[in-house]
């Protein structure tokens, strides 16, 4: 090691001051001038009582010493000066007889730092005064680095050791056994260990502050090291001395003498507990869930990808469960999510009861630590939201997945108390299988959430197991939605119309539009595509593309045959709660010229009562802009009648079922003549659909329907159809239907004003 | 300053610069004056004037110490003049001053009075050829 400006005359200060002591005038005088001339800065005493007095207020750099002198001699002013404050360590040069051994040896036990024998070799005694002026620099430097590393250590809580290999004698018991070796420790590494400076300390008494089932391994560690000489750097637990308990590192490096034998250890121990309980904080923090403190997704899949190394060892299965509360969505909606956050943290509590769940994980080498070992990665965790996964390491068949599916349902079946309420929560469980349904955490991911959807679209509060038969479902639906999400962009949505017709005049007064998706070559029906919409929230821009549709479609009639009638557009009841949703229809009208009146809205009956507090102020302000609202399927759903009387609308439409069974089941007649007497003395119109036959048409009217809708007269169909459907049918009135409802046959199309196309 | 109790014995000496010469090393007297090369100093002259007046005290000292004999101040003059006559060239003095003060260091009284006789013989020569060298010639 390089010691850089230790050595270096240059760096010495340009004049050092030297303090002269002699009672000899001609030698004090003969030395002064001899030293001045060589570059020294001399004041002279000639006695030691004198130098002293001099000391108390100025410092020299070195002082040169007579040794014999009369009162206070060389060696009493050299103790006297060694007890000074400041002066411990400054250099003193004993100036000594050449024959006086006695004094040579006194000299130094007095604290001198060197001796020099008199003589008139002036260059001698310059030279030595340069070097003891170097040395006490370089000392200082070493004292002041020394002390800026205990300093910089003890802020670290850090300290070094030493320790020497025991002689072979002792040899036996294994290196490290009790007091074998001796073991030096700095002050700062006595301090990390509790005791103080003074206090001497054996490796036996450190090894015992380290608790019992920690120590055995300790000991077999640094044997292990030690046996084959390599480097050391462990974290240790110990209860110290005064009984905390504190996490140190230890680190050390073997020394070997020349012939390359080790001989001992040398390095540091350092307090690392702050340290450690920051990391663990943090690691608690990245893999543990906030709200329910159940290992988070990136700890489960870390568990999975465990587990699943195990099981592919040794053969065996392992399951994971995807379990997602049901209408989670509502609780949180209706309650807040305060609420919502405290039913979660009790599920959580109540999933972690039906798994042997573990938080820690035996991080030691799990195939050290027995074969069981991976049963510590079982856990409940939280994916996010109201998704948990349940992991079970080995599983012997599914039915032992599905028992602890069923423990979970189970324990979801008691209410929940939250927000000064209970409630009702249930759980659709997906369940996937190594290896059978897939080899990875992301496969057995996927296909459990497959397995949870399919749940999930057969009523919910089940388990069900992964197939690949719904794993082919899913694929289908992911490709339509993304086809769906195109679908609009690219112009393949288009609206069919079925003909509302007055059977007493024979004449259309109006159209119902219904979707439907041109994708390629096949047409897709509403029922297969309207369902995702809703679920994905597509089905709003599809909405608002079938408003400007329609109202589109409202002028090219109305310039083609003069239709002045609404056409109707199905909306669901999320759309009404819109507070957009009389702009919207303001927009599409307005940008084809057409009144407000040329579109009625349809609104199932369910859609409208689920949600009947939102829905009203939407269902007003369209009224007084003139848009007409008709209640779709009227009769399957359970209105409120007293909400019936207040609501604003138009039309109640008879649901297909009624009219399907007329004339075959009293009862359907029943429920019509009721709907019908209902709208009548409410003010409403009624409209029934879905009438296929003459028997059907003859008894709605029979019993006071005369609007109504289906097969009979026409399917839904393209908009050009529908004016060649008028053109070839109906003016030229040539269907049965027609002769039939001729009783009251005037004009097809006098009941809209409209001309002859 | 003269001491006037050495002169007699400096006047007995043939010439003046031959006795400081046979006295005063001329090797430690050229060093000296190297302290000093121009004399601009006047070091030497200083050296010597502080030399006899510390030889004519220390001598004085050393003269009451043998009765009744102090052992520490024969011990303490002899060191101190045996430094001090070495640096000026005496080197005769210094080695008897060497002398004595082993003498006493390893306790051979009865060698004591006859070393120090000759001690104080030789000092009155020193003090004389330092006399000399300093009156101007």
């Amino acid at each position: 090691m390089s010691l850089p400006h230790a050595f270096d005359a240059d760096d010495s200060p340009e004049r050092p001051k030297v303090l002269l002591v002699d009672d000899d005038e001609v030698t004090l005088m003969l030395t002064a001038v001899a030293l001045s001339e060589r570059g020294f800065e001399i004041v002279e005493a000639n006695s030691g009582e004198q130098a002293l007095r001099m000391l108390a207020d100025w410092t020299p750099d070195i002082m040169v010493l007579d040794a014999v002198m009369p009162g206070l001699d060389g060696f009493a002013t050299c103790q006297a000066l060694r007890g000074l404050s400041g002066f411990e360590n400054m250099p003193v040069l004993m100036l000594t007889g050449l024959d006086d051994e006695a004094s040579i040896t006194r000299a130094y036990q007095v604290g001198a730092t060197d001796f020099f024998v008199k003589s008139n070799q002036w260059s001698l005694l310059s030279g030595r005064l340069r070097y003891l002026l170097r040395s006490s620099r370089t000392r200082l430097e070493l004292e002041r680095s020394k002390s800026k590393l205990a300093r910089a250590q003890d802020l670290a809580r850090m300290g070094s050791f030493d320790w020497r290999k025991p002689l072979a004698a002792s040899f036996g018991a294994g290196p490290f056994a009790a007091s074998a070796g001796s073991l030096s420790l700095a002050p700062e590494a006595l301090r990390v260990f509790g005791y103080g400076p003074q206090d001497s300390v054996t490796l036996r008494q450190l090894i015992r502050l380290v608790p019992m089932p920690q120590r055995r391994g300790l000991t077999r560690v640094l044997n292990g090291v030690q046996t084959q000489s390599t480097v050391l750097a462990i974290d240790v637990p110990v209860n110290l001395p005064d009984g905390r308990g504190r996490v140190l590192h230890v680190e050390a490096e073997p020394e070997f003498n020349e012939h390359g034998h080790a001989v001992g250890y040398t390095g540091i121990v350092q307090d690392v507990t702050d340290r450690r309980v920051a990391e663990d904080r943090i690691r608690h923090l990245a893999n543990f869930d906030a709200l329910t403190g159940l290992p988070n997704r990136r700890q489960l899949i870390w568990r999975t990808e465990r587990a699943l190394d195990h099981a592919r060892r040794l053969g065996h299965r392992l399951s994971m469960l995807l379990i997602d509360l049901d209408r989670f969505k509502v609780i949180n909606d209706t309650l807040g999510h305060a609420a919502g956050d405290e039913l979660l943290v009790e599920v959580a509590r109540r999933l972690r009861s039906c798994v042997r769940h573990s938080d820690q994980v035996m991080d030691t080498a799990l195939e050290s630590a027995g074969l069981r070992s991976h049963r510590t990665l079982e856990a409940v965790g939280r994916l996010g939201g109201d998704e948990f996964i349940a992991l079970l390491p080995e599983v012997v068949d599914e039915d032992d997945a599905d028992r602890v599916a069923g423990r979970i349902l189970e324990a979801m079946r008691e209410p929940v108390w939250v927000g000064g309420q209970e409630c009702f929560v249930t759980a659709s469980v997906g369940i996937s299988m190594y290896p059978n349904d897939g080899l990875s955490v992301a496969d057995l991911m996927r296909n459990a959430d497959v397995a949870m959807y399919s749940v999930k679209n057969t009523g919910r509060n089940a388990a069900a197991i992964y197939s690949p038969m719904l794993a082919g479902r899913g694929r289908e639906k992911l490709e339509l939605e993304s086809a769906l999400h195109k679908a609009i962009e690219r112009n393949e949505l288009v609206l069919h119309y079925q003909p509302k017709i007055d059977v007493r005049s024979a004449r259309m007064v109006g159209a119902e539009a219904l979707m439907r998706w041109q994708r390629g070559s096949t047409l897709v029906a509403p029922a297969d595509f309207i369902p995702l919409a809703e679920e994905t929230g597509l089905i709003v821009p599809l909405s608002e593309w079938a408003l400007r549709e329609a109202a589109r479609q409202a002028k090219i009639w109305a310039v083609n045959f003069g239709f002045a009638d609404s056409i109707a557009v199905n909306l669901p009841n999320r759309m009404f709660e819109r507070s957009d949703l009389v702009e919207t229809i303001h927009q599409s009208v307005s940008a084809y010229g057409v009144p407000h009146r040329a579109i009625q809205l349809e609104i199932t009956e369910t859609g409208l009562m689920k949600d009947l507090q939102n829905v009203i102020p939407c269902l007003h302000r369209l009224t007084e802009i003139g848009v007409e609202i008709s209640i779709d399927d009227f009769g399957t759903g359970y209105s409120s009648l007293a909400y019936l009387t207040t609501l604003p609308i138009s039309e109640l439409k008879i649901d297909r079922s009624f009219v399907r069974d007329l004339g075959i089941t009293p009862q359907s007649s029943a429920v019509v003549t009721a709907i019908i007497a209902l709208a009548r003395s409410l003010g409403l119109r009624v409209i029934a659909e879905g009438v296929e036959n003459m028997r059907q048409m003859e008894v709605l009217h029979r019993l006071g329907c005369t609007v109504m809708q289906g097969f009979l007269f026409s399917r839904p169909i393209p908009p050009d159809d529908l004016e060649l459907w008028l053109q070839q049918t109906v003016l030229p009135r040539k269907a049965p239907w027609i002769v039939q409802a001729g009783v009251d046959y005037i004009d097809p199309l006098r009941g809209t004003g409209a001309r002859r196309p | 300053m003269t001491d006037p109790t050495l002169l007699p014995a400096q006047q007995a000496r043939t010439p003046q610069t031959q006795a400081a010469h046979h006295l005063l090393d001329a090797h430690a007297l050229a060093s000296l004056a190297q302290l000093d090369p121009t004399g601009a100093n006047q070091l030497l002259p200083r050296v010597l004037s502080a030399y006899r007046s510390s030889l004519a005290r220390l001598m004085g000292q050393l003269v009451a110490a043998r009765s009744p004999f102090q052992p520490d101040t024969v011990k303490l003059v002899t060191h101190t003049l045996k430094s001090s006559s070495a640096s000026v060239g005496a080197l005769g003095l210094s080695s008897l001053c060497g002398q004595a003060e082993q003498a006493l260091r390893d306790a051979r009284l009865d060698d004591l009075p006859a070393i120090l006789d000759t001690l104080e013989i030789e000092a009155g020569h020193v003090a004389a050829a330092v006399h000399q060298l300093l009156v101007p010639s």
